[in-house]
């Protein structure tokens, strides 16, 4: 391909990444340093953003909630979406049935689902998991007020929503793995389950590190769900930093945008820390195929 | 048959995801308008293709009055824009359109609490000459003199009051009646009401008020407030969040709550209509205009069983009974481009005697005497509950207040925190906006 053809092909992209990626995210870091009210100039206040948010327990604990909430929502979807995409792999006729009925947690826009999903905890609306709690003489759980069942609740319904885009890339991934390989496994006289550990996982791993990467990305920016099933997070700690951004600049026509604009900017640096060692795994694999 | 069947399953299968996609993609249509009230709205229209964008949130309360507006004004050369939003999203967007020297709107509908920051403020247009110049064309002489001092501020009129809601209660006549119960006019007796219901095992909670973390929690303790006749500052501007009333006001908030669901923390008014409704609550607390819902027998098979009565004072020797006045307008945003005289006349045709007929029992509109007991069936409790609330105090500072408690209201209602630390953390926090 020439220099000529290239750049034009690549023109139009470049534009649209730098005017919706490129752009936002200076601005983000221009305002983490000012302090903003809408359609004014920002004035510089140097770091006093990043020390607020550095300083406010509320920052802390949305923090600690959103990373231990990503961490068992990652390794859910992981062990969870290869069980089932090894399941469906093996169903041929009716696979596309049940890849349809599984996806239709995931096409539901997230505000709905959690909606939806909050009703099955709420007695108002049928409670139908409380109602099995009572049946087998469960006592009342508080999935709304108290810390630990409204994470359950919160963590139930990501794993809801995800499950099926984490269990579809695994099965692609699955369907990639050469037969030869599992039958030489079965005549070594490896069991079903050496030849997951030992053979399939092995060579699916970069499939399973491209699902943990999204996984990690999507689950630190938890907002919308938490809306419907955490209406008391900010008070039993179970706020994610999304919502804590939104609340800081957005809710009840707050305006700091610039304390919002710092938070993103730490976020940012927190995601990365996350994803160092995939990072690190993508390109040593790449550094390895040269 | 085989490639039939084969084929049909992957068929039938993106056929319903698609069908939950597409119905994701329908929420949220546009306000339909198709049953709105038509009122004449004569006002000269600029040259040239215009569109007037208005903003307001969607309820059964308001819709009636902005469908008359849209639908009546709207000409071949002038459009009425309307989209639907949920109210969080109506502030956030206000805030938004009045930051700049340009804005997306030119109407907004906005409510006595946060007029005072926006007269402050000077953003929004004073209506005083148009009330002047146009009030006798639109009749605007019938509407309430209190609901239009609600939206004044330092002497100007910054919107046209449309309708108002008040705390009314609403109570299962049934229930009291074979318990030989009367609608409680004060916490004690809602207290009494409760014991009885529960000492009957009719029900665990029969009360229920919409106390969300996140909104109307704030809204109860200011009513509760009110009842003692205080507010969150007084008259002088001072933050009275520490004084025997708000201490008298919290206790007696904590003192419902042993009856009310253990989560009321995060019940809104829809979810409180929804305790009504399913029979978990026998008596609740909401804005009048959520009143009307529970009247419908599409809603609930117990719509036959819902009396209506004032809303309860906080004891027996409170001045004023727990109640918050709401009164809702139409305002012109400053940085509008569109001639004011145009769309005052557009808000004016809005709030006409007939639109504002046609808005009953849905909504209180802002004329004088428009809901009656025969109107309305919960209008002589409507009527008895504005009799009875307490005049509001103007202060550009009390919205942001509000929002700066709000957490550590939901702590101490949630015993995380003692009654006198709340006070204390409410005064510094109140204080701090104060300046």
């Amino acid at each position: 391909m020439k220099a000529r053809e290239f750049w034009l092909l690549f023109f139009p992209s470049l534009l649209v990444m730098g005017a919706l990626l490129v752009l936002p995210l200076v601005r983000t870091v221009q305002w983490s340093f000012e302090q903003v009210r809408y359609g004014t100039p920002g004035t510089f206040v140097g770091l006093e953003n990043f020390t607020d948010a550095l300083t406010d327990p509320r920052f802390h604990k949305a923090v600690l909630f959103t990373v231990a909430v990503t961490i068992v929502t990652t390794a859910i979807l992981l062990v969870f979406g290869y069980i089932i995409a090894t399941g469906i792999n093996r169903i041929t006729t009716s696979r596309p049935l049940v890849l349809g009925i599984m996806l239709v947690s995931y096409v539901l826009p997230n505000l709905v689902g959690a909606v939806a999903f909050s009703w099955l905890f709420d007695d108002n609306f049928g409670g139908v998991v409380n109602r099995l709690i009572g049946f087998f003489g469960g006592s009342q759980v508080l999935w709304f007020t108290d810390q630990v069942p409204n994470a359950i609740l919160v963590i139930a319904n990501t794993v809801w929503h995800m499950l099926p885009f984490a269990m579809l890339i695994i099965l692609a991934g699955l369907q990639g793995v050469p037969n030869e390989l599992k039958e030489a496994a079965k005549i070594d006289g490896a069991n079903g389950f050496q030849t997951h550990i030992s053979v399939i996982i092995p060579t699916i791993r970069g499939v399973l590190g491209f699902v943990t990467l999204i996984t990690i990305m999507d689950v630190l920016r938890m907002f919308d769900n938490l809306i419907p099933l955490s209406p008391q997070a900010q008070n039993i700690g179970n706020e994610s930093i999304m919502l804590y951004v939104y609340s800081v600049a957005f809710a009840d026509g707050a305006e700091n945008l610039g304390l919002g604009s710092a938070i993103n900017v730490l976020t940012i640096i927190l995601i990365l820390i996350m994803l160092i060692p995939f990072i690190r795994g993508i390109f040593k694999e790449a550094k390895a195929e040269r | 048959m085989g490639h039939t069947k084969h084929r049909a399953l992957p068929v039938l299968a993106l056929v319903a995801v698609g069908i939950v996609a597409l119905t994701s993609c329908g929420a949220g249509s546009r306000t339909d308008n198709e049953n709105s009230t038509t009122v004449s709205c004569d006002y000269t229209a600029p040259e040239g293709k215009t569109t007037v964008n208005v903003l307001a949130y969607n309820s059964s309360a308001i819709d009636p009055f902005t469908d008359t507006m849209v639908s009546s004004c709207s000409t071949d050369d002038v459009t009425l824009k309307h989209d639907p939003i949920d109210f969080g999203g109506q502030v956030t967007k206000t805030t938004a359109t009045l930051a700049g020297e340009t804005g997306t709107y030119d109407i907004l509908e906005t409510y006595g609490f946060v007029i005072p920051g926006f007269g402050e403020e000077e953003l929004l247009v004073p209506l005083n000459d148009l009330w002047d110049k146009y009030g006798d064309d639109y009749g605007l002489g019938d509407i309430s003199e209190s609901m239009v001092e609600g939206m004044s501020y330092d002497g100007n009129i910054y919107a046209i009051p449309m309708q108002a809601q008040m705390f009314v209660m609403a109570y299962r006549t049934d229930i009291f009646e074979d318990l030989g119960l009367e609608a409680p006019t004060t916490f004690d007796e809602m207290i009494d009401a409760a014991e009885a219901i529960k000492a009957e095992g009719l029900m665990d909670y029969p009360i229920a008020l919409p106390w969300l973390a996140t909104a109307d929690v704030t809204t109860g303790f200011e009513g509760a407030m009110n009842s003692l006749n205080a507010d969150f500052v007084n008259a002088e501007g001072d933050v009275t969040l520490d004084t025997p009333e708000a201490q008298q006001a919290l206790e007696a908030m904590l003192a419902l709550k042993p009856y009310m669901d253990p989560q009321v923390t995060t019940f809104d008014q829809p979810k409180v209509q929804q305790q009504m409704f399913n029979g978990t609550a026998a008596m609740s607390i909401m804005f009048s205009g959520r009143m009307f819902d529970l009247t419908l027998e599409s809603n609930s098979k117990l719509f036959e069983n819902f009396g209506f009565a004032g809303a309860p004072k906080v004891s027996d020797d409170a001045e004023y009974s727990y109640n918050r006045l709401s009164i809702d307008g139409w305002s012109i945003p400053f940085n509008t481009k569109l001639d004011h005289d145009m769309l005052f006349q557009m808000m004016a045709s809005a709030v006409s005697e007939d639109a504002s007929k046609a808005s009953v029992p849905a909504a209180y509109p802002a004329r004088e005497g428009m809901v009656t007991e025969k109107n309305s069936p919960y209008g002589a409790a409507a009527n008895d509950s504005i009799a009875s609330a307490m005049p509001p105090i103007v202060s550009p500072i009390i919205a942001d207040i509000t929002n700066e408690i709000r957490p550590i209201l939901v702590s101490v209602l949630n015993g995380q925190i003692s009654v006198e630390d709340g006070m204390a953390q409410m005064q510094a926090a109140g204080e701090k906006i104060a300046g």
